[in-house]
């Protein structure tokens, strides 16, 4: 009996390691995995990524809505081949990202205004306006300001340019369950089996003693 | 195959959620409590069968088993896999809770459709057949899940055919996988261990 087992296995082994590449090669679709994603702001550009859990990166050409957090529609782009999409905040508001990674993929990322550089405004402005400050400044004579203001941006750029490896990594270290979590489930699983046992031994021992006690019942009538 | 929170309407939520609870009821009603250990089991195989990536080529799948579990404990699948998709959102974050009841019916429900159309053929005499109606179940039970999916999309607004294709052909590495595996495991489980398929009944033995 186990020999046939044996003797059939190599064959559908074989059969399968025939098949199965053959089948990926030629579909470059992605398997149900979880979404996981993030949103970095690099001075005002807000850059993000988008992929699923075992590393595969988003679809090129996945689109990319930005939303307010009234919902109301900003700007739309799209990933690039390597899952990345960038957008050059002009606001400094909360910046909600949708992407539909298709079948039943949603990936929902939100980049708050806190993180964004402070001397973008609140209110809806047109990029020129923003910018107009650091004229007058210019023109005003205070170069000192200047030079401030500009370090700090730098400093800013730099210092999110250093800790985006970080968060990545982060974000990648938060989505991986560890053996914990494997073992909590587990326990959690046999936890509610004990319990059901527990419980239907108990019915049982009930049962048994309300028949004794029927038979006895019966024994002293008769 | 697990759909995450808001990608899906209301309406199609509640309904999920409803019928995924008269699953569970019927589940809870036909299940033999003798065979609450193998039920727990089963639930415990399918919460760490998601968890575990097998690299295929420059890619991975992970195995679903609703069809093994299925096959061996028929409509209780809805409340061993109830536990297990709750455990995963928690633990995992697979899923999640609002799409809790839509996901335990899309894994659930083509569990049972595959004990009634394969049961008949893993009890078979001949280890061959009944280790083809395995895989055949095994297979299947994904091909239905992976159409369930598509529809829950479909009734959510997205495009009926092309979600059930792309999710198809997305999933036929793991349905061949899963259309192996089970039919090994029926093989084996006849071999070493009949009841375990509650087979014993049933099965006179060869």
């Amino acid at each position: 009996m186990v020999n046939q087992l044996i003797k059939a296995l190599p064959r559908c082994f074989k059969g399968l390691f025939v098949l199965v590449p053959v089948i990926l090669l030629s579909s470059p679709f992605v398997f149900a995995h979880n979404v996981v994603g993030g949103v970095y702001a690099l001075g005002s550009l807000i850059e993000g990524e988008a992929g699923f859990s075992n590393g595969d990166m988003a679809k090129p050409g996945t689109a990319v809505k930005i939303l307010d957090s009234n919902g109301a529609l900003i700007a739309e782009t799209s990933t690039d081949e390597e899952g990345i999409f960038s957008y050059q905040a002009t606001r400094r508001i909360d910046h909600h990202f949708l992407l539909d990674l298709s079948s039943g993929h949603v990936l929902k990322l939100v980049l708050p205004a806190d993180e964004l550089p402070e001397n973008l405004s609140s209110e809806a402005k047109s990029v020129a306006q923003t910018a107009v400050p650091s004229v007058d400044k210019t023109l005003s004579g205070s170069d000192a300001r200047i030079d401030s203001e500009k370090l700090q941006q730098m400093i800013e750029k730099a210092v999110a340019k250093q800790v985006k490896p970080l968060r990545k990594e982060l974000s990648a270290y938060k989505e991986k369950a560890s053996l914990q979590d494997v073992l909590g489930g587990l326990g959690y699983i046999f936890g509610l089996c004990g319990i059901g046992i527990w419980i239907r031994q108990r019915k049982q021992e009930q049962d048994l003693k309300d028949k004794q006690r029927q038979e006895q019942a019966r024994a002293t009538v008769s | 195959m697990h759909i995450v929170d808001g990608a899906l309407s209301v309406p199609v939520l509640a309904g999920g959620a409803a019928l995924a609870i008269a699953g569970v009821a019927v589940g809870l009603k036909k299940m033999d409590y003798d065979h609450l250990p193998q039920v727990g089991i089963l639930s415990a195989a399918f919460f760490i069968a998601s968890y575990i990536h097998l690299p295929i080529g420059f890619s991975s799948v992970h195995l679903i088993l609703n069809g093994l579990i299925g096959l061996a404990l028929g409509w209780a699948a809805f409340p061993a896999l109830l536990v297990a998709l709750l455990l995963q959102a928690v633990f995992f974050g697979f899923g999640g809770f609002l799409v809790l009841g839509v996901n335990t019916l899309n894994i659930a429900l083509p569990a049972v459709l595959v004990y009634g159309l394969c049961r008949g053929g893993i009890v078979s005499s001949s280890p061959k057949v009944a280790a083809t109606w395995g895989a055949v179940g095994g297979a299947g039970a994904v091909a239905i899940t992976t159409v369930m999916v598509a529809a829950s999309l479909a009734l959510s607004g997205e495009a009926f055919l092309l979600a059930a294709k792309a999710t198809l052909i997305a999933h036929i590495p793991v349905m061949i996988v899963e259309g192996f595996v089970t039919g090994a495991a029926v093989l084996l489980i006849r071999k070493v261990k009949p009841e375990f398929l509650n087979l014993s009944e049933e099965w006179e033995g060869g």
